[in-house]
């Protein structure tokens, strides 16, 4: 009965808690026109994990926050900045909320 | 009236002049539409479509009337635009452009409809200050060949970012050959970009307005 109860327990404790959903942030050389770097935008949002992008020219940074659960291989990251038209210099997966690199973007705008 | 008409809605609605660097291929996936007014001797809309980030393709019409002579070319044409080489530094980005295509032309100074062949090249480098463009665009047949040169060098006042609206200022020198126009053009431009859209206008040397607008989507 105490088994039970504690996987009832927990059942509900992970059914409520929050997912962190993750972030991918990457360092991309060549940003320096917006009208240019739409490209991004557009390949990044193609993949059915990607929940929001964000770019900065300032950071030279594209982000993208991940759906729950979900994440992009890096090699298909790679091909879609170089589709693009664009060269990655890194990639690393944050827990980083997409709105606060928003906010970060906007911050520390020119 | 109909290239003025798209550009100036274009403007309005968007709030941008044309942009930094004007590229025959956007981005993968992605057309570009693009309509020009050359001060009077050159007026020209393009459309293209980019299944890859270094190809494009679609075709366009340019219209050349001379202010030495009443000659006047039409030439509609399709063409490949291809991207050479790309160069992503740090803080700036420089490409080498190349094109080709063929085409029919009508005139002024011949009869019939001839077939046209267009050739061109560009090379650029931009940081988010400073821009600098040269371009060379060749249209010939068997009774005319035209071409134009193009140097652009822009300052922005300011960096813009990924949302905000791009401010740029240019001096450009164009020349004709062909007997199109006599000498060097060289005008004053403003150019305004914003999200997919740009918008350039100024004036030349010659007291004549010349503008631009492009789309990317």
């Amino acid at each position: 009965m105490k088994l039970i109860s504690r996987v009832l327990i927990s059942l509900m404790i992970m059914a409520t808690a929050p997912v962190q959903a993750a972030t991918i942030e990457m360092n991309v050389n060549g940003l320096v026109c917006a009208f240019c770097a739409q490209g991004i935008e557009k390949q990044l949002r193609k993949f059915p994990a990607t929940a929001d992008v964000v770019v900065s020219l300032e950071q030279k940074l594209v982000a993208v926050a991940l759906k729950d659960g979900q994440d992009i291989p890096d090699a298909e990251l790679l091909r879609a900045l170089t589709n693009a038209g664009y060269t990655v210099r890194a990639i690393q997966r944050t827990e980083t909320p997409i709105a606060d690199l928003r906010e970060r973007a906007k911050q520390i705008k020119p | 009236m109909l290239r003025w008409s798209i550009g100036l809605a274009g403007a309005l609605a968007l709030v941008g002049p044309l942009s930094a660097v004007a590229k025959p291929i956007a981005f993968a996936d992605g057309t570009t539409v693009m309509v020009e007014d050359g001060a009077g001797t050159m007026t020209e809309e393009q459309i293209f479509y980019a299944p890859r980030y270094d190809v494009s393709v679609g075709g366009g019409h340019i219209e050349l009337d001379s202010d030495e002579t009443t000659k006047v070319r039409r030439i509609n044409y399709a063409r490949l635009n291809y991207l050479v080489h790309r160069w992503n530094l740090d803080d700036a980005q420089a490409n080498v452009f190349a094109w080709g295509g063929l085409g029919s032309a009508t005139g002024n100074t011949f009869s019939g409809t001839l077939l046209a062949e267009n050739a061109g090249a560009q090379a650029d480098y931009e940081t988010r200050r400073v821009y600098a463009s040269l371009k060379t665009d060749w249209q010939g047949s068997q009774a005319f060949s035209h071409r134009i040169d193009t140097l652009q060098l822009g300052l922005a006042p300011y960096k813009h970012d990924y949302d905000s609206l791009a401010t740029w200022f240019l001096v450009q020198a164009r020349q004709y050959t062909g007997g199109i126009h006599r000498g060097v053009e060289s005008a004053l431009l403003l150019r305004l970009f914003k999200g997919g859209a740009w918008v350039e206008a100024g004036i030349t040397n010659g007291g004549k307005l010349q503008a631009m607008a492009m789309f990317n989507f």
